[in-house]
């Protein structure tokens, strides 16, 4: 069975062969049907996986809580305008964050401006109380040396732009000592993350922070989930305990769980004294996305009280239309396709009427020849759609130089694009085939 | 028109040394209203290794009666043995076995297929064998063949680089590559000149010699009829003379 099978591809491609052109003509069809499907479809998994990779990038598993309740747009840790711009998170409320569900990474603590000695000098920087956690959620290059030992300890990190205003390079910042109202502090590591603007900010342990600023609250809590997905459910959670645990319960806020903009004070009840917001929000508000992140999220309304579900929501309904307008498109030019396969299959068939009724003389039978044709139909729509595929990747690649859309070619779009490819043959080529092999042989034989 | 001849051959199939036994062929083609009767019950007897020439007009039924000795085709009523076998009820794709096992055939145009090597076209019968065998041993047997034809040093060349004698030879290679028990020629000299004609017929000759193959030779020529040991004439359906011509 197989070796008829190898004998009857063999024989397909020796006949597409005596024909080049018209057999290239006949596949282009099929490839330029499957090479814009996979051209299609590795931009737009592309561009969605842009998008994610860039929220996840960000930090989308991060939620921070911070102390007050500040209009939006006030921007930078410490800087807080508005409402109720009190220190009320306490470190035992970070202690209950940390427990949970969800919740991997913790990092309360403060942050100032404020000058800082080194040597001879003096510096006016931003200096944040972080936990150790802190290198791990934002997954921190450490350009020299590494993260500090505890909470507690007088090692610090700096950032490299830092590090090379006031040492020269981070080379030389490593080591050094620098002066915070009376207490010193050894550089133990500097790192590069833009994220946030961490290349100028002094991060100290928060404990060793806290006591000397002489603090007993916390301005924040970074929190960072198991799964980019929990943020929003999570900040949820973190939102009830903490009106619970600071005295905030009442109607209006129960009503309003859903919607943390109600809790800005309109709705009448009494405002929360913090605040719970996903990086997912943060990113979007900051416009830090690529072209295609714009473009897949340029309909969504008040880009800036998205969460990740609805964001996640937005790209796949986005998602489904593309799909739905690729499908079209790939059905079109596969069934223009298929049809030019039919149309050729049948020529060749009255072509080749005599040689039909020679096989059939020397006993082939009905199935040999309808085999016969049906993989040669199969044998030009495969070969069209290996081409057709080999185009694609390289117009994906085209698109990806000039456009800068990322273009993302799955194994599973590969198969697809040959399985359809083979069908097509096969839907196109069973009628011509099955004409083949109800010739009478005598009628065949005589045929000129 | 009587019926006899069915009644009698339906007992006659069971032993029989003949390679080919007709009994009371008929063979009527409905065209519409009208019935044609191409044969009108043609009884003939073939022993093996005979060379039977069989001549007639057009329209005599010399092809009709080829194409249901070549199993292309099967009796209207009467009964056809070939071998041991009573071939004239069996379904068509049973027939395409038994051409293939038994039959070779050799055409008047020829019939190779075009842009495809000498030694190929010879294989296409073996192509549709069951089992299929190995590709070399496909191409052993085409390449024997041709040899047997003294076509070896042209195995790879296409019919369109060989003269219209050496296409014929080519032809009688394939039709000899299955080890058939008869070998069908419809007209086989009659796209060729006379003297390669004579040449092919002279090759069918010495093939029968040299392998005691049986061959039917169907020719309207007085002059290629003669090559036969046999000759078989026909008219209006029937056979009107069977001589011997040693």
């Amino acid at each position: 069975m197989a070796q008829r099978m190898v004998l009857n591809v063999k024989l397909a491609v020796d006949s597409l062969n005596r024909n080049k052109l018209r057999s290239a003509l006949t596949m282009l069809g099929v490839i330029i049907g499957v090479a814009a499907v996979l051209t299609m479809v590795a931009l737009g998994t592309g561009a969605r996986g842009s998008v994610e990779q860039e929220v996840t990038s960000a930090g989308t598993n991060l939620i921070y809580v911070k102390s007050g309740n500040y209009t939006r747009g006030g921007e930078g840790v410490g800087i807080l305008s508005g409402r109720g711009a009190a220190d009320t998170l306490s470190v035992a409320d970070s202690e209950e964050i940390a427990k949970l569900l969800g919740v991997r990474d913790i990092s309360p603590g403060n942050s100032l401006r404020t000058f800082i000695g080194f040597g001879e000098g003096q510096s006016f920087v931003r200096i944040q109380g972080v936990s150790d956690a802190f290198a791990r959620m934002y997954a921190w290059d450490f350009l020299a040396g590494a993260n500090f030992s505890s909470a507690a300890s007088d090692e610090v990190i700096v950032g490299r732009s830092i590090a090379g205003d006031i040492f020269g390079s981070y080379v030389d910042a490593l080591g050094k000592r620098v002066q915070l109202r009376g207490s010193s502090f050894e550089i133990v590591g500097v790192i590069d993350d833009s994220t946030d603007d961490h290349n100028e900010v002094l991060f100290i342990p928060w404990e060793s922070l806290q006591s000397t600023i002489n603090k007993q609250n916390l301005d924040s809590i970074i929190v960072s989930t198991n799964r980019a997905g929990e943020a929003a459910s999570v900040a949820e959670e973190i939102r009830l305990m903490l009106r619970q645990r600071h005295g905030i319960i009442n109607e209006a806020n129960a009503e309003a769980r859903a919607g943390y903009l109600a809790n800005q004070g309109g709705a009448g009840g009494i405002p929360d004294d913090f605040t719970v917001e996903t990086q997912a929000e943060e990113v979007l508000t900051r416009g830090l996305y690529t072209p295609a992140a714009a473009f897949a999220l340029a309909n969504l309304p008040k880009l800036d009280q998205v969460n990740l579900e609805e964001m996640t929501d937005t790209l796949d309904k986005a998602n489904e239309t593309m799909t739905a307008l690729l499908a079209s498109i790939a059905g079109a030019s596969l069934f223009v396709g298929g049809i030019g396969i039919m149309n050729i299959m049948l020529v060749s068939i009255t072509e080749r009427t005599k040689e039909i009724g020679l096989r059939m003389a020397t006993g082939a039978k009905k199935t040999d020849v309808s085999r016969q044709f049906l993989v040669e139909a199969v044998t030009l729509s495969s070969v069209g759609g290996v081409v057709g595929l080999l185009v694609g990747l390289m117009l994906a690649q085209v698109v990806t130089l000039i456009l800068g859309w990322p273009a993302t070619v799955t194994f599973v779009s590969v198969v697809v694009a040959l399985g359809v490819a083979a069908a097509v043959g096969v839907i196109f080529g069973y009628y011509p085939a099955q004409k083949a092999a109800m010739l009478d042989p005598i009628d065949a034989l005589r045929a000129e | 028109m009587s019926r006899f001849g069915e009644v009698v051959g339906t007992n006659e199939v069971a032993v029989n040394a003949n390679v080919i036994k007709l009994d009371n062929v008929r063979k009527t083609y409905e065209m519409g209203e009208t019935s044609v009767h191409a044969l009108k019950g043609v009884s003939l007897s073939v022993e093996e290794g005979e060379f039977v020439t069989v001549t007639g007009a057009s329209g005599s039924g010399k092809s009709t009666l080829m194409h249901i000795l070549g199993c292309l085709d099967t009796p209207s009523e009467g009964h056809y043995s070939l071998g041991s076998e009573d071939v004239s009820r069996l379904s068509r794709e049973d027939l395409a076995e038994i051409r293939n096992k038994k039959i070779g055939f050799v055409f008047q145009g020829f019939n190779l297929l075009p842009r495809t090597s000498a030694a190929e076209n010879v294989e296409v019968p073996l192509l549709y064998s069951r089992p299929l065998e190995p590709a070399s041993v496909r191409k052993q047997k085409a390449l024997s063949a041709l040899n047997l034809m003294r076509l070896d040093d042209r195995a790879s060349h296409h019919p369109n680089q060989l003269s219209g004698g050496q296409q014929q030879r080519v032809a009688i290679a394939r039709a000899l590559v299955n080890d058939p028990e008869l070998i069908l020629a419809d007209e086989p000299t009659g796209n060729l000149d006379t003297d390669t004609g004579r040449e092919v017929m002279e090759t069918l000759v010495e093939l029968r010699a040299k392998r005691n193959i049986t061959i039917i030779l169907i020719t309207h020529e007085p002059e290629i009829a003669a090559y036969g040991t046999r000759i078989v004439s026909m008219k209006d359906g029937l056979i009107t003379s069977d001589t011997s011509n040693q």
